[in-house]
């Protein structure tokens, strides 16, 4: 077969698509990034270069919504992939068709939508009739879980992990399946105690597998919104308040456009940054 | 301890773990979706002392206040159109990348493979705006188009379509098939697996999907179904019985869908982390 531009025709639906619904956006968001662009004010949008983001490098909300991420992603991701890793391994000691069952049963949380999801732990968070204080009360504990600023993120965490743990267990359960029993076998043969094939077959072995979840995971954090919107509102103190609920409430709470704009161009950039650094460590670890 | 008996041990954590951490907590709202307004505000044991589903009528009772049945049938629509829309426009795309010779083919996968990068947000300020433009804020288009533009089925599907033997489409091709028979009759017979995955998944994130409806959909009417939700929380604030039986509602279809497409879905979130 020749190439022929007619072919084209059968990708023209999903280009023109992609093109309307992805690239436009993302360059008339940058473009919207350098305006001082507001809607229902009688303003007209002005070009006003990157002072948009000067003022976001100056913005104590900013600081605080980007310190608030990092420390959401800083507590949820090393405990995601390290009890999604356990689970993992546990599952994987299960025979048969009782591990479908148990596969599924982790998966169930993540059915719940989000609103759901976040309704059900404020429930559970409720300080005087949630169920968690109804069972530490008799040891003498109450816990303040969303009114609290040292409690509340912790508190969003714990649901987070409720709520996802079973995706990354799935896909490291099945790393841990396409190990190649030989390897195991081998190892056996020569000796090693099941913790020593753990850590010096297993591991070794899962490293890709692990460092893909983990890129996913901070990619993912740092996209927080949900949960937290419906748990804590961002509070207290805005101590929960993610980058993400910043750029909601700036673009559709006070219809600053263009200043949103910039603060995801500000969020895309500090994702990158760290998917770029991550990247980095996997191919030095390749070679 | 010997390997049998740390085999054993692990499963009897796994099984514990999941038990307690995943399941019980949607065991709970099921049973407190039953529970009268005073037994849930007052925590006094976990199964109801007293049965009721006076929180389901009230909830389903109101129309005008909840439209709680208008929001499912909104959330139907929006995920199987989103899905449908996704699947066709996808794989015509993925399949004319894969296989067909064409002028600048590397430029524009590269490009549309670049974008997977991109975090969904933000693009929502602009995309607010040009919805807008069109008109379509608080309609159902809001949620559905924009969707078909994203890369992920484009990805998957041009990676399966790869390891397809090409023979078949030359021997379909030899026996005069137009390139759109060879498509409907060779190609999508064969990927019905992946087919089906990328639909559950873009369905179920359809459903799910949060930001997307908070942000484009207005009109208490044209609400889905997480969204309404959401609205528990404010205006019926109190009411945790009307809420947790309107979130059980709401997760019914699904875990029903879930419980019958379970293989899957599993193993397709599984693939979609292998793939490296």
């Amino acid at each position: 077969m020749k190439p022929r531009a007619s072919g084209w025709m059968f990708a023209a639906p999903y280009l023109t698509l992609f093109t309307a619904f992805v690239i436009g956006p993302l360059l008339f968001g940058f473009a919207l990034s350098l305006f001082r662009w507001e809607l229902l004010s009688n303003v007209k949008p002005t070009f006003v270069g990157f002072e948009n983001y000067v003022e976001a490098f100056r913005d104590p909300y900013v600081h605080q919504a980007l310190g608030a991420t990092l420390r959401f992603v800083w507590m949820a991701v090393p405990a995601t992939i390290l009890l999604a890793l356990m689970i993992a391994t546990g599952l994987n000691a299960v025979a048969g068709k009782r591990q479908g069952f148990w596969r599924a049963a982790i998966y169930v949380p993540h059915l719940l939508t989000v609103s759901v999801a976040g309704i059900l732990w404020r429930w559970f968070y409720n300080k005087e009739f949630g169920i968690l204080n109804a069972l530490l009360r008799p040891i003498g504990i109450e816990i303040p879980w969303l009114s609290d600023v040292a409690w509340a993120m912790p508190a969003i965490v714990l649901m987070t992990l409720w709520w996802t743990l079973g995706g990354p267990s799935v896909v490291l359960l099945s790393g841990l399946q396409n190990i190649p029993v030989s390897y195991l076998e081998a190892a056996s043969l020569d000796g090693a105690t099941p913790v020593q094939r753990y850590f010096r077959i297993i591991l070794p072995l899962m490293r890709p597998v692990l460092l893909f979840v983990t890129v996913m995971h901070v990619i993912g954090g740092f996209q927080v919104f949900g949960q937290v919107y419906m748990i804590t509102r961002g509070g207290p103190e805005l101590s929960t308040r993610s980058l993400v609920q910043y750029i909601y409430e700036t673009a559709f709470n006070n219809y600053r456009m263009g200043y949103a704009a910039a603060l995801s161009w500000i969020l895309f950039a500090v994702i990158a940054l760290f998917t770029l650094v991550q990247f980095r460590l996997m191919r030095e670890e390749r070679s | 301890m010997n390997k049998k008996s740390l085999r054993l041990f692990s499963a009897e954590v796994a099984k514990g773990v999941g038990s307690l951490f995943f399941v019980i907590p949607c065991l709970l709202r099921v049973l407190a979706a039953f529970k009268p307004d005073s037994e849930i505000v007052k925590f006094q044991g976990i199964l109801p002392k007293q049965w009721t589903i006076a929180n389901f009528q009230e909830v389903l009772g109101n129309p005008e206040e909840i439209p709680l049945l208008r929001w499912l049938l909104n959330s139907v629509i929006i995920s199987i159109s989103t899905a449908t829309l996704v699947l066709t426009v996808s794989s015509l795309a993925a399949w004319s990348m894969a296989r067909l010779r064409l002028p600048g083919k590397p430029v524009v996968y590269g490009v549309v493979l670049a974008t997977l990068m991109v975090p969904g947000q933000i693009l929502l300020v602009p995309i607010y705006l040009l919805l807008n433009t069109l008109g379509w804020l608080d309609t159902p288009l809001a949620l559905i188009v924009p969707a078909a533009g994203g890369a992920f089925g484009v990805f998957m599907l041009h990676q399966f379509f790869l390891g397809i033997p090409k023979d078949l489409e030359e021997a379909a091709a030899l026996d005069g098939c137009s390139r759109l028979s060879t498509f409907m009759n060779v190609i999508v017979p064969l990927s019905r697996a992946p087919m089906a995955t990328l639909f559950i998944f873009t369905f179920v994130g359809s459903w799910n999907d949060f930001l997307g409806p908070l942000v484009f959909l207005d009109s208490l009417e044209r609400y889905t179904l997480p969204v309404g939700i959401a609205l528990f929380q404010t205006s019926y604030f109190t009411e945790y019985g009307l809420t947790l039986a309107a979130s059980l509602l709401c997760t019914l279809p699904t875990f029903i869908a879930f419980m019958i497409f379970q293989r899957q879905i599993i193993s397709g979130m599984a693939a979609s982390g292998m793939k490296e």
